[in-house]
């Protein structure tokens, strides 16, 4: 399901203007990052989503649905949208009974439910927690039940709100899964992210914000190296890239593998 | 967002010690209402509150924020008592079982311009008064900080826990929760926020209450203020005056004076 | 300094202990980091540390906890909390709520522990400049970013100017830039004699900052060396921390026969250039 930002901009009733004319194209499928700084317009942006907010000028199309006729509630069978804090989203006895909620709402039957529950607890590792407060669990744990419950909902656009922040390893590399999984599905994954190695690793297409304008735009390879884009936005490239700088590369090795085979070709054009 | 009316600008009413407006407003409160005559309320209003108003540049908000919240009781009170009050003999008109007297409005008159004095006093206290300086002025007077903390904390963490009620709401409408329907359906539909909701303010207080301790709020040591606030002689006399006049008219009323 | 000998805690009404046999220094001047997976128990740890644990929380507490060689646990709260400074993980929680500028609220601590007021303004001042936060000074606590809160966070707790700092992920909210100002600033603080214990995922910063980094897993203290021996252990995620690209970049590399496998593994940006700089020339 294709996403389209038209001319959009938004204004808080203060009065500030968090989005500035952002106009983007996400055809379905497509793994997206969003980056840049707190305050960038980042958050602000994606919420238009799901009807969270609506655009003072220009439109949001979801599919065939532009989202100003449509409630929040609506929105929500196209739209999965995990929040940054899980803790402003669970709130069910049982991690099981949490994740079932938003299918309930979707008018799943009982048995499809419990099928979705299953399946989205093997994908986030959560299985033996099924039955277990989701306040006993960590916040690693806990975010990942709410990216389950979302999961869960089987949209065709899934938006992860800074995923990786305060997550461990293992939660990090789960995230990680996760987004690929989606991709195999054709679900199309847009997150907000400070994670640059995170970013690079799992994500075809990256967005740079900053002060509610896109700064840069296109495959982590070919914006990572906009240094001045980059600055503007306060975002530093990811670690092999700048590693790679350091050496004196021409290339821009976005993951480990990529840089062990960079390793020997680029050792022989220096050498 | 904030819970506080309070607008910063610069008069005398602003510059003067919180405490001294604090007193001011409890006094007049107790006078208006120890003292049964009908003129004084209204006279208050019009030679102390009207002038604070205009000196302290803040008429327009004064004066919308009582219409708000003064107008119905206002209504109510003059319907009821005008129309229904049970001792009226001066019948100005009548409507079936309700009758219009003399004595029903005069009754209405009295009640609403004590109720009147008592808002207006209140609200141009809340809007040239900054809630920190007066909770450091009283604890200066000798209030206890942790007093003092309870009631400033409230102030701030009020609008927090909107907030925070705003986003559970969102995170649920996100996964599909309506909020249609009678007000039954809706309240059942709620359900989902007040768990996270509560959890996460027990979750705060317990934090917050350590990060404070690991400040030193239990401190033995005698606490001190970073803030000074200037108390002239001149509002400390004053505020005698103010409170011994408060206390006659209580005495007064109590010996049956205005009767 | 703090020094923790075979400590043990069990919460209140269980046997269960979540921490067994901590054993841990940080002398004077130093800097420890304390790295391990969510919900392994470093929050636990840090209560313990600042005095709240046994006396406020309850619960069982074995073995011994001493802060410049006085057991803390014997302190009342408001001695313990003199020696050391808390810096909880939610900067929203760390503000009081009470002040109604960041200026107040950075003087509470001072306030409570009765410092004279002429001593407090030049004290809040110092602390601001450090943290380069003059310029919110004067604004609601309460109108400030996340990363901003933090800053103001931290501030009100160096300004107590404790021997001890206890630090549970005090950059989580912040920029590269911001964090590294932290980090620099810690380090100021050890050169002047603080104690400084942190948890903290920023491997990088740990590398370049901490004296030393202990592993907390399943409870324990599971392995304790230089930021350099522990952050490039083969170990690390299966205790669930990550490292560095710098040092997966390496090990894959090593692994793959492309460098010296007897040297030590990189983990920032500057070992890892000269890594791969002197690995390639030897070759």
């Amino acid at each position: 399901m294709e996403i389209r930002f038209d001319g959009v901009r938004y204004s808080y009733p203060s009065g500030v203007e968090a989005v500035r004319g952002i106009s983007l194209t996400v055809p379905a499928g497509q793994r997206l990052a969003i980056v840049g700084q707190n305050g960038a317009g980042k958050t602000t942006l994606v919420r238009h989503l799901n009807g969270i907010f609506r655009p003072s000028h220009g439109s949001v199309y979801v599919g065939d649905w532009t989202t100003s006729g449509k409630q929040i509630a609506d929105l929500s069978s196209r739209v999965g949208y995990v929040f940054q804090n899980p803790d402003e989203q669970l709130f069910a006895r049982t991690v099981r009974e949490d994740i079932a909620f938003g299918p309930k709402n979707l008018g799943c039957d009982e048995k499809e439910q419990e099928r979705r529950v299953v399946e989205s607890l093997e994908l986030t590792g959560l299985s033996e927690h099924a039955d277990v407060h989701p306040h006993h669990l960590s916040l690693s744990e806990r975010k990942r039940v709410a990216i389950a419950a979302v999961l869960a909902m089987k949209t065709p656009i899934v938006v992860l709100d800074e995923p990786t922040t305060g997550q461990d390893e293992l939660g990090v590399r789960m995230v990680a899964e996760i987004t690929q999984s989606l991709a195999r599905d054709g679900r199309t994954v847009i997150a907000i992210t400070h994670d640059m190695d995170f970013c690079a690793e799992n994500f075809e297409r990256v967005v740079v914000m900053a002060q509610g304008e896109i700064q840069a735009d296109g495959t982590p390879q070919e914006v990572f190296v906009q240094t001045q884009a980059l600055e503007h936005a306060a975002v530093e490239p990811p670690q092999l890239i700048r590693l790679a700088k350091k050496l004196g590369w021409s290339t821009t090795p976005l993951r480990v593998d990529e840089f062990v085979s960079g390793l020997s070709t680029e050792g022989k054009a220096t050498s | 967002m904030t819970t506080t009316l309070y607008e910063d600008r610069e008069s005398v009413i602003h510059r003067l010690n919180p405490v001294t407006k604090l007193v001011a407003m409890l006094s007049i409160i107790i006078i208006v209402f120890a003292v049964q005559i009908w003129w004084v309320a209204l006279g208050i209003i019009v030679f102390v509150v009207v002038p604070a108003a205009v000196v302290s540049g803040t008429g327009g908000r004064l004066l919308s924020l009582s219409l708000k919240l003064l107008l119905p009781i206002l209504i109510v009170l003059v319907l009821l008592q005008g129309l229904f009050f049970p001792e009226g003999t001066t019948v100005l008109a009548e409507f079936g079982p309700a009758r219009v007297t003399v004595e029903g409005l005069m009754f209405a008159l009295g009640i609403g311009s004590r109720i009147a004095a008592l808002v207006l006093c209140s609200l141009v206290l809340l809007l040239t008064t900054n809630p920190a300086l007066l909770m450091t002025s009283l604890t200066q007077k000798g209030m206890s900080p942790k007093m003092s903390y309870v009631i400033s904390s409230t102030l701030q963490i009020i609008p927090a826990f909107h907030t925070r009620a705003q986003s559970i709401l969102l995170a649920q409408q996100a996964r599909g929760l309506r909020l249609k329907g009678n007000p039954l359906r809706r309240a059942g539909a709620l359900l989902p926020l007040v768990s996270p909701l509560v959890l996460g303010m027990f979750t705060d207080v317990e934090e917050r209450s350590t990060a404070m301790e690991a400040r030193g709020f239990s401190s033995p040591a005698t606490h001190t203020s970073f803030v000074i606030v200037d108390d002239p002689l001149g509002q400390k006399i004053a505020r005698w005056l103010i409170v011994a006049i408060a206390v006659t008219s209580v005495v007064l009323s109590l010996l049956g004076v205005f009767k | 300094m703090i020094e923790l000998r075979d400590v043990a805690y069990a919460y209140p009404d269980t046997d269960r202990y979540v921490l067994d046999g901590i054993d841990l220094t940080v002398a004077r001047g130093e800097v420890v980091g304390v790295v391990g997976a969510s919900g392994v128990g470093k929050t636990t740890l840090a209560k313990i540390i600042a005095g709240f644990i046994p006396n406020v929380e309850g619960g069982t507490l074995d073995g011994s906890v001493t802060v410049d060689t006085v057991p803390i646990s014997s302190l009342p709260l408001a001695e313990a909390v003199a020696q050391v400074g808390l810096v909880i993980q939610n900067p929203f929680n760390q503000i009081s709520g009470a002040k109604f500028t960041v200026r107040e609220e950075i003087a509470f601590g001072l306030e409570n522990t009765g410092v004279p007021r002429e001593e407090m303004i030049t004290r809040v001042s110092d602390v601001a400049k450090l943290l380069r936060i003059e310029h919110l000074l004067d604004r609601s606590p309460y109108a400030l970013s996340g990363g901003q809160m933090q800053l103001v966070a931290i501030a009100s707790v160096i300004v107590m100017g404790t021997p001890v700092l206890v630090m549970d992920e005090p950059t989580s909210q912040l920029d590269p830039g911001g964090s590294r100002m932290v980090f620099d600033i810690i380090s100021a603080l050890t050169d002047a004699g603080t104690s400084v214990l942190i948890f903290e995922h920023k491997v990088e910063l740990l590398r370049e900052h901490a004296d030393r980094i202990a592993v907390l897993a399943d409870g324990r203290i599971v392995h304790q060396d230089t930021p350099r021996a522990v952050l490039t252990d083969d170990r690390l995620e299966s205790w669930s921390v990550g490292s560095t690209r710098y040092t997966r970049a390496a090990r894959a590399a090593r692994d793959a026969g492309l460098t010296n496998p007897e040297a030590a593994l990189p983990v920032s940006l500057s070992d890892s250039t000269d890594y791969f700089t002197t690995q390639r020339a030897g070759r």
